[in-house]
């Protein structure tokens, strides 16, 4: 069992958490697709203060022995996931830059030879 | 083959800090080959290859950010396509490659003999053969290639090729962004594409800093593989069915 204050800093530390993707929110800050993930993960974060015995039976279930160490596993496996998708994010949007860029030259161009032509 | 000659030809130009060799470039290209449209792409150049682009009155495109040599040639793609170019020709800005092989490159593609025609050293061993070091990492990347396609491609990096409508459609939607040369090949062979090499020569770059020095070579051949194999698998076990037989 995990002693009363240290639960009372993670339950203050999840409020926190909320508080602030809900500002990143209110500010437009983050997009509603990408913030599903991060409310998710404070989702997770919140039951498993509530219910620190689950996060003990689903470590157990997974063979890791150490209570601590299974905690980390899993932190650190989410933060891989993390960034994987914000690679995966940065990609998708640079293939998107290159497209607008294309098209931007060869509209320019355009315009270029179409001043061109009003000037003659 | 029914030999068409009507054909509309424009010969892609990238330039990227080209501001040494574009203008005689070009110039030599509108002499010796007035019939064909060319187009030059700067590539984001830090130098003033647009102002003397603009000087000389060239038909340019003006890349506003960098995107290395694929997203510039991949521009010059797209404009084929929005302006219905039978023929699209990829020729480097730094004088290497000599426009007077230019039709010899275009007419298996004329003659429907061949989707894509690259302008090969290798075949004849002439002119410009570059360093033994470099060819040795051209031989392993053409090996490499031919063991995942099936085809063998000598002068898997040279960038002066032509490609017929098809591939133009295809590499205006889909041209890889790394490493061009040799993942094109691939991506061309996964499409069914008819490869042929024509025997050319070229010549040491006039002016300028060649991009790959040979520092970075090794580390090269690593990510010039990687990307090949990746290229590969994009397609999956079987190749994109052909669309007119």
């Amino acid at each position: 069992m995990i002693p009363a204050t240290l639960r009372v800093t993670l339950i203050v530390a999840v409020v926190c958490y909320f508080i602030i993707i809900l500002y990143f929110l209110k500010n437009k800050a983050l997009n509603l697709k990408y913030t599903l993930l991060w409310l998710v993960a404070g989702l997770v974060m919140g039951i498993l203060v509530a219910v620190p015995e689950l996060l003990v039976k689903i470590i157990r279930i997974f063979g890791i022995q150490d209570n601590m160490n299974g905690l980390f596993i899993f932190a650190i496996g989410f933060m891989i996931m993390i960034l994987l998708s914000l690679t995966s994010i940065a990609s998708r949007q640079n293939q998107k830059i290159r497209t607008l860029t294309q098209e931007l030259a060869i509209l320019e161009k355009r315009v270029r030879d179409l001043e061109k032509k009003d000037a003659d | 083959m029914r030999r068409e000659e009507n054909n509309k030809v424009l010969v892609i130009i990238p330039a990227f800090n080209e501001a040494e060799n574009i203008v005689h470039v070009v110039r030599h290209m509108m002499e010796e080959a007035p019939q064909y449209d060319y187009l030059v792409i700067n590539d984001g150049s830090t130098d003033n290859t647009p102002d003397l682009c603009r000087e000389e009155g060239f038909h340019y495109l003006d890349l506003p950010i960098n995107m290395g040599i694929g997203g510039a040639v991949q521009a010059g793609y797209i404009y084929a396509r929005k302006n219905n170019y039978d023929i699209a020709v990829q020729m480097d800005g730094d004088g290497q490659h000599d426009i007077a092989y230019l039709d010899k490159l275009l007419e298996p593609i004329i003659c429907g003999e061949a989707d894509i025609a690259i302008g090969s050293r290798f075949l004849e061993k002439e002119g410009f053969q570059s360093s033994a070091t470099r060819r040795m990492g051209i031989n392993i990347l053409s090996g490499l290639i031919w063991l995942v396609t099936g085809k063998r491609v000598m002068d898997v990096t040279s960038g002066y090729r032509a490609v017929n409508r098809m591939f133009i459609e295809i590499y205006s939607k889909d041209f890889p962004m790394d490493y061009s040369e040799p993942e094109a090949i691939v991506s061309a062979v996964m499409h069914r594409g008819r490869i042929k090499e024509i025997p050319v020569q070229m010549r040491a770059r006039e002016g300028g800093v060649s991009s790959i020095t040979f520092k970075k070579s090794i580390y090269y051949m690593i990510k010039v593989s990687l990307a090949i194999l990746i290229c590969r698998m994009g397609y999956g076990v079987r190749r994109v069915k052909r669309e007119n037989g």
